[in-house]
């Protein structure tokens, strides 16, 4: 019948038009995806895993300072519009730290993203056959390097409750590990990168590592780190090792050593950690205690500048500013010499060897103004001493709060209101639970 | 059977197709009235199975050549159609038509190329007309005057910032995170309705992580563009039974948009002119100082016997001010004009409007501004072919201002959340502004110096074909093509000078941003419309459609900006992100309709949709679709006495929803450091298995009329599920990444819509009509693979939306006292809405729309901003506890418990009220017509509960989680007065 064969012939023209459609797919127009790194990268395709690594490091490098400093009672940070500063991170009234707050899901968050990344460019490193064995070892033993770093980070915030080590598969994540497992699993990985550097060959571009930007400096930024981890574990001769094959160094500045460094350049960040002096409303401001607590003449309290006015917030008030990150591309210390001075210190301390303590304490005090030291020759007296240095050397560079949980000394830190607590540490993420 | 239906067919062919050989053309004439014999113009008399026809003039007259005794088909909106038989001899003739009260005879699309009448549509489809969508109290964009008017919808407004930014929901939610908004279709062309933000996350920091832009931005919707006084009619389907064949983008739902066009006959040419103020709906007032709380904002004594000097002070100078009326308190003035003309000659008709309207914001130096011009035009090439083409161009413009929330202390909100009314702020007397000692911004200085400015420049083009391949007595084939484009370039702008207290470190922001889409669509289709005997028809329609999307937006954020400039070259530093998506949906589809003994309705089909945005981009799903009504009184089953008409249907049908772009793809982003490119993994972690959402709904329905349809029912149950709904589901952050797309569950959305359409006064002097609805939605997650967590708001602590098995979609979770507990539901329990026209001596017309929504929960946190910064009106009361002031206890509520920030958002609200006089008798030899005056009210009177500046809230846009309230844009009321000149 006629009405069938419209049928048919419609259905029929319809069919020859659709099969003859072209197929479609657009891939990625927006940027590279992770399997173009993991099929054969070039050289400069693992630059740029390099560079995205160490640009990484700076995400959300603020709230972990801020946290650490709060809790540590270094300062406050005001925000008209973040009042969870002041509220959960102090413990005021019944708040307690939230898993599911910014203060613990974002630096945790943007760590892993690194450690992704460190494992990407491994991965990567590993199934190129576009460089050499020496420039593979230095891609992995880099990678490895600031993977145990970040692992660090964020083992600090969690403490008791542990990270996870392996997570090279997303879909198969390791078991946490508690903290002592957690900081001999990252010594570890330190470890097999101070066998990659032994061997390599370092030439691609790094930003603040300054003149250890080689397989040498690689190398004694590593043991650095590594000399940091083991006085967290108190393997004191340990830290006394990794010192010697770091950059340790007495004589030389204070500030010597590798940093994350800012720049207004195309898709590079600012310090989100500097705030101009005399700010209202979004401030960071130094604890009372700062001042009150510093001895005469220690040049360190231009740490914390006398503001114009007291800045208060929700019953916390201070009248000075945090003045260490004093411009927006002001670097931000992974490690530096003056930490690595305090740290043989207090090997030296811990192993009783005052006297080497004490002439480190000393170029420290020297180095801020003050006269020798002239205390007791007591452990107690010495890590007191230790502590005082490591408060106002290390203001606001993430040391305080884990300097204070590490000799058991939570409950010295000041409580400015009622009810207020000390936390000893963060929760887990929600996503971990 | 079929046999015999063919039988007969062939039969009836035989018999009619000598007649038809031998007719010869003739001339009719005639003239069309109403049951009081008053002539109605525009009505169009059609040759049945033709596309030649005409329209009546202002006197009711008509003129048409038609060969034979070919059938007349005669319609009119809001009339019942009449088929007139032309007899040999007769060529002058007489209609009385019939007023359609209950709208049976109404047609409403139902296929991509065909349409039913309602009377025997098997879905409840919603339809506006042009005069409740701009007659009662214009809204200010095309998506506001949406709202409160779709029976089934939950419609939101984002924020009362200037340009719109609509969220609307139709039958509950149809996705967590894929696409929740329904398709707009202008005259078949598909609207983008992107909404593109402006970059300001570089400023607010709203969302942590350095993006310039968040869901936190506050961009308007793209659909707010489309000028509403072009629009004839709008027509809604809700869910996939009835929207299934509009294929991929349809999952939401479709608003169908049909615009006005040219008719036969003299040219009409009509000028309106709206007048309006605009004033903010609802300020929260501020805290009353007093030396003693002056001293109290400070814990340290000396700043704090400071401020109460401070305080005193101000006081004695008096310059103690409302910071809050000074900055949502202006009164802006609007003003609206269209021009537009149609007419038409025998074979060409065309509709031309012009139009502009400027309006202010209730913030200084914001306001939107909107110019488009339309042309459309239909043409009749042969009695067989019509094309109809459609063109806009609208140039729109809004500057939106700063609100909303943020980390930085400068959006007006925060800034003014902080600020006390004995600060000082205002400029100096060379125009200096002193810094906020309470804030990180003086928001009065940021009102003076920022810009915030979406302008969009758009074209949009639509073609349609319709021509007749074949026809004979028993069958007609039609070509039905119909496409078009949608092409707009957006730029933002969002400039932040450096003399801005907030600029210090940046000194000087200047974000711009530069959009370019191209949206395309066609559909082709044969429609085969098969009538073997006068109680049956079949039409058979297939088809192919392809839409395709090409975005592309660059962003620029400049900051270290030398002063007074503003292009980003003239700056210390810049960061270019480029974002672009593109895609290509595909799509074939075979629906077939069968109206059988004018009673039953039977309808299926089906269509096979790809698209490059699913992990295969080339399997083809299929989405079935079917449908039954049954007119009870049509059939004769039922007797028309009591009930004039009856019906019974029951419609089904699958839709789905296509993966956002790049959900496929783990990428990496830039990240760079000290001029060295670097990649650094993306936190979205793609999935390269990834599968559209498929929705499935089943509705069913009975309609009936009585009194001869004075008084008309619609009641219909729904039964939509969403399987595997798409999620971005959270993952351990040890992962490397924060989420992933994943089909994470079903859910499933159950719903009554009931509607009640009366005529209770129907005389010469007056007339009322009026309509009622009620509907109400509830959805609940029936499977869910993926571990809950909280999500679409700030955690736990301030209250937070989260997904979980066996509990609504819409949930609200957060701290109680004693752990995590639900405090609410973002899912209003019922909503209702009344509209109404009384009519006196067809004069003078009241018309006015009530919209009440009960229940629905939102998180309101502005007013914790406010107590934070202890400046909220009712700090200092002591009504929620004894002895504690209402401020300082909300605030030793955050950590332990969130319900006072979950709040109940009911409301009840006259959203539109209009006053309407036609002078519509004036002398014939006038040269004009007919003038219209008006007054009218928008949003004057609410009632509600609800703390905020208003229940209708959305922080995060037009995504899931709507109802989030941090220091918006302040809602807004408007008063106009119209005047209309018909020429």
């Amino acid at each position: 019948m006629k009405h069938s064969k419209y049928i048919y012939t419609t259905i029929a023209m319809a069919m020859a038009i659709f099969l003859s459609a072209c197929k479609k797919d657009y891939g990625n127009l927006n940027s590279p995806t992770i399997e173009q790194f993991l099929g054969n990268a070039s050289k400069s395709e693992l630059n740029n895993l390099v560079s995205g690594t160490e640009s990484g490091m700076r995400n959300n490098m603020a709230f972990y300072l801020d946290d650490v400093g709060t809790i540590g009672r270094e300062g406050y940070r005001f925000s008209g519009s973040e009042p969870r500063y002041v509220t959960d991170l102090l413990g005021a009234n019944d708040a307690s730290l939230s898993s599911s707050n910014f203060y613990i899901t974002n630096p945790w968050a943007a760590r892993y993203r690194v450690v992704k990344n460190c494992n990407t460019l491994i991965q990567a490193a590993t199934n190129s056959t576009l460089i050499t064995s020496g420039e593979k070892s230095g891609y992995i033993g880099f990678a490895r390097t600031i993977k145990a770093y970040q692992l660090l980070l964020n083992l600090n915030l969690t403490y008791t409750k542990g990270i996870r080590i392996n997570v090279t598969d997303p879909d198969n994540l390791g078991a946490f590990v508690s903290y002592d497992d957690g900081l001999s699993g990252i010594a570890s990985i330190l470890d097999s990168a101070k066998t990659d550097l032994g061997t390599a060959s370092v030439a691609f571009p790094l930003a603040g590592f300054n003149s250890f930007n080689d397989a040498p400096g690689l190398l004694k930024v590593n043991r650095a780190i590594a000399a940091r981890v083991a006085a967290y574990r108190k393997k004191w001769d340990d830290v006394l090792t990794a010192l010697n094959e770091s950059f340790f160094d007495v004589t030389k500045d204070f500030n010597l050593g590798v940093n994350q460094v800012f720049g207004t350049g195309s898709g590079d960040q600012l310090n989100s950690m500097f705030i101009p002096k005399n700010q209202n409303g979004e401030v960071r401001v130094a604890h009372a205690s700062y001042a009150t607590d510093i001895k005469n003449g220690d040049d360190r309290i231009n740490k914390a500048t006398l503001r114009n006015s007291t800045a208060s917030l929700n019953g916390l008030s201070s009248d000075r500013d945090v003045w260490v990150y004093t411009s927006s591309t002001a670097a931000m210390p992974i490690i530096r010499n003056e930490e690595l001075i305090l740290l043989y210190a207090e090997a030296k301390i811990n192993n009783s060897s005052f006297p080497d303590a004490i002439t480190a304490l000393n170029v420290i005090r020297r180095g801020h103004n003050l006269a020798p030291y002239a205390g007791a020759s007591t452990t107690d007296a010495l890590l007191t001493e230790l502590l005082y240095e490591r408060r106002y050397s290390l203001f606001y560079e993430g040391h305080r709060w884990i300097d204070m949980r590490r000799y058991n000394k939570l409950a010295d830190l000041p409580i400015d209101r009622t009810g207020d607590d000390v936390w000893t540490e963060f929760p887990l993420p929600v996503t971990e639970q | 059977m079929k046999k015999f239906i063919y039988f007969m067919a062939g039969l009836l062919c035989f018999l009619l197709l000598p007649g038809w050989l031998l007719a010869q053309d003739k001339t009719i004439t005639g003239k069309v009235t109403d049951a009081n014999l008053v002539p109605l113009p525009g009505v169009n008399i059609v040759i049945n199975k033709s596309n030649k026809g005409t329209v009546t003039d202002a006197d009711g007259k008509f003129s048409l050549s038609i060969s034979g005794n070919a059938k007349l088909l005669i319609s009119a909106a809001g009339f019942k159609t009449k088929t007139i038989a032309t007899e040999a001899a007769q060529t002058d003739i007489q209609v009385k038509m019939e007023e359609d009260f209950a709208k049976l005879d109404e047609v409403v699309v139902t296929g991509l190329a065909t349409n039913v009448k309602r009377r025997n549509l098997a879905n409840a489809v919603a339809t506006i007309s042009s005069k409740q969508l701009t007659g009662v109290a214009p809204a200010q964009t095309f998506d506001a005057a949406l709202n409160g008017k779709i029976s089934g919808a939950y419609i939101n407004s984002n924020s009362g910032a200037p340009g719109g930014g609509i969220s609307v929901k139709l039958r509950g939610v149809t996705s967590i995170y894929g696409n929740t908004q329904p398709l707009y279709v202008v005259d078949g062309v598909f609207i983008d309705n992107t909404a593109t933000s402006g970059g300001l996350n570089a400023v607010t920091n709203a969302a942590s992580g350095g993006s310039p832009t968040s869901n936190q931005d506050n961009p308007s919707s793209r659909i707010a563009d489309i000028r509403a006084e072009d629009i004839e009619n709008i027509e809604i389907l809700k869910g996939a039974s009835a929207a299934a064949i509009y294929g991929s983008k349809a999952s939401a739902g479709v608003i169908i948009i049909t615009t006005k066009r040219g008719k036969q006959g003299k040219t009409s040419i009509n000028i309106s002119q709206d007048l309006g103020q605009i004033a903010a709906r609802k300020l929260l007032g501020v805290r009353e100082f007093t030396a003693d709380r002056a001293a109290s904002l400070s814990r340290d004594p000396a700043t704090s016997a400071a401020l109460a000097a401070q305080f005193t002070a101000a006081k004695s100078a008096r310059q103690i001010y409302d910071y809050e009326k000074e900055v949502y308190g202006n009164k802006g003035f609007a003003r609206n004009t269209v021009l537009s003309m149609s007419g038409g000659g025998e074979k060409t008709g065309f509709y031309f409007s012009a139009a502009q309207k400027d309006e202010d914001g209730i913030v200084k130096n914001t306001g939107y501004r909107n110019s488009s011009v339309r042309l459309n035009l239909d043409h009749r090439i042969t009695d067989n072919i019509k094309i109809g083409i459609s063109t806009n161009y609208i140039n729109s413009s809004a500057d939106r201002g700063l609100s909303g929330n943020d980390n930085s202390g400068t959006s007006l909100g925060i800034a003014l959340s902080s600020t006390p009314s004995f600060a000082q702020l205002h400029p100096d007397q060379f125009g200096n502004y002193p810094a906020n000692q309470f804030g990180a911004s003086n928001p009065l200085q940021t009102i003076a110096l920022m810009t915030n400015n979406e302008s969009v420049n758009r074209f949009i083009t639509g073609l349609n074909l319709d021509a007749i391949l074949q026809k004979n007595n028993s069958s007609i084939t039609r070509l039905i093509g119909r496409g078009g484009f949608d092409f707009y370039n957006l730029e933002t702008n969002a400039l932040f000078p450096s003399t801005l207290q907030f600029q210090a470190v940046n000194k000087g922001t200047s974000i711009q941003g530069a959009t370019k889409n191209l949206s395309t669509n066609y559909i082709l289709s044969l429609v085969n419309t098969f009538t073997p005997a006068d109680k049956l028809s079949l039409t058979t329609s297939a088809g192919i459609t392809r839409e395709t999307g090409d975005y592309n937006n660059l962003l620029n954020v400049a900051t270290q900006v030398i002063s007074g400039q503003s292009n980003v070259d003239q700056a210390g530093a810049l960061t270019a992100t480029q974002f672009r998506a593109k895609y290509q949906n595909d799509g074939v589809f075979i629906q077939e309709e069968a109206v059988i003994n004018n009673g039953i309705n039977v309808t299926g089909g089906v269509r096979f949709d790809r698209s490059s945005n699913n992990g295969d981009a080339n399997k083809y799903y299929a989405y079935p679709k079917a449908g039954l009504s049954i007119n009870l009184t049509s059939l004769g089953l039922i007797q028309k006495g009591l009930f004039d008409d009856i019906k019974l249907r029951a419609a089904y049908g699958q839709a789905t929803n296509v993966p956002a772009y790049g959900s496929k793809f783990t990428s990496l982003v830039v990240s760079n450091i000290a001029g060295n490119p670097g990649s650094l993994v993306n936190t979205q972690r793609g999935d390269p298995s990834i599968k559209p959402e498929r929705q499935t709904e089943l509705e069913a329905g009975i309609d009936f009329s009585l009194l001869n349809g004075k008084l008309a029912f619609e009641f219909t149950y729904y039964n939509k599920k969403i399987n595997d709904f798409l999620m971005l589901a959270g993952l351990p952050a040890s992962s490397g990444f924060s989420n992933k797309w994943v089909n994470a569950g079903d859910l499933r959305n159950r719903g009554v819509e009931l509607g009640v359409k009366a005529k209770p006064i129907s005389s010469k002097n007056i007339t009322w009509n009026t309509s009622v609805n009620f509907w109400l939605n509830k959805s609940l997650v029936t499977r869910y693979t993926i571990a809950p967590v909280p999500q679409g708001s700030f955690g736990y602590v301030l209250g937070s939306f989260q997904i979980e098995q066996g509990k609504s979609a819409t949930q609200i979770l957060g701290l109680n006292g004693a752990g995590v507990g639900v405090l609410g539901n973002a899912e209003p329990k019922f909503q209702m809405n009344t509209y109404n026209e009384i009519t006196f001596r067809n004069k003078l017309s009241l018309r006015f729309l009530m919209h009440w929504k009960k229940g629905g929960d939102n998180v309101n946190l502005t007013y914790l901003q406010n107590d934070f910064g202890q400046t909220s009106a009712d700090f200092d009361a002591m009504t929620i506890k004894d002895g504690v002031p209402n401020g300082v206890y909300r605030i030793m509520q955050v950590g332990s418990s969130a319900k006072v920030f979950v709040e109940d958002a009911s409301y009840l609200r006259l959203r539109e009220i209009g006053l309407y006089y036609s002078f519509n008798k004036l002398p014939a030899s006038s040269f004009i017509k007919n003038i219209r005056v008006g007054a009218s009210l928008n949003n004057y009177l609410t009632i509600t509960k609800y703390k905020s500046y208003d229940p209708e809230v959305s922080n995060f846009g037009t995504g899931f989680s709507s109802g989030v309230d941090v220091d918006p844009y302040p809602a807004s009321k408007r008063a106009s007065l119209h005047i209309s000149i018909d020429f």
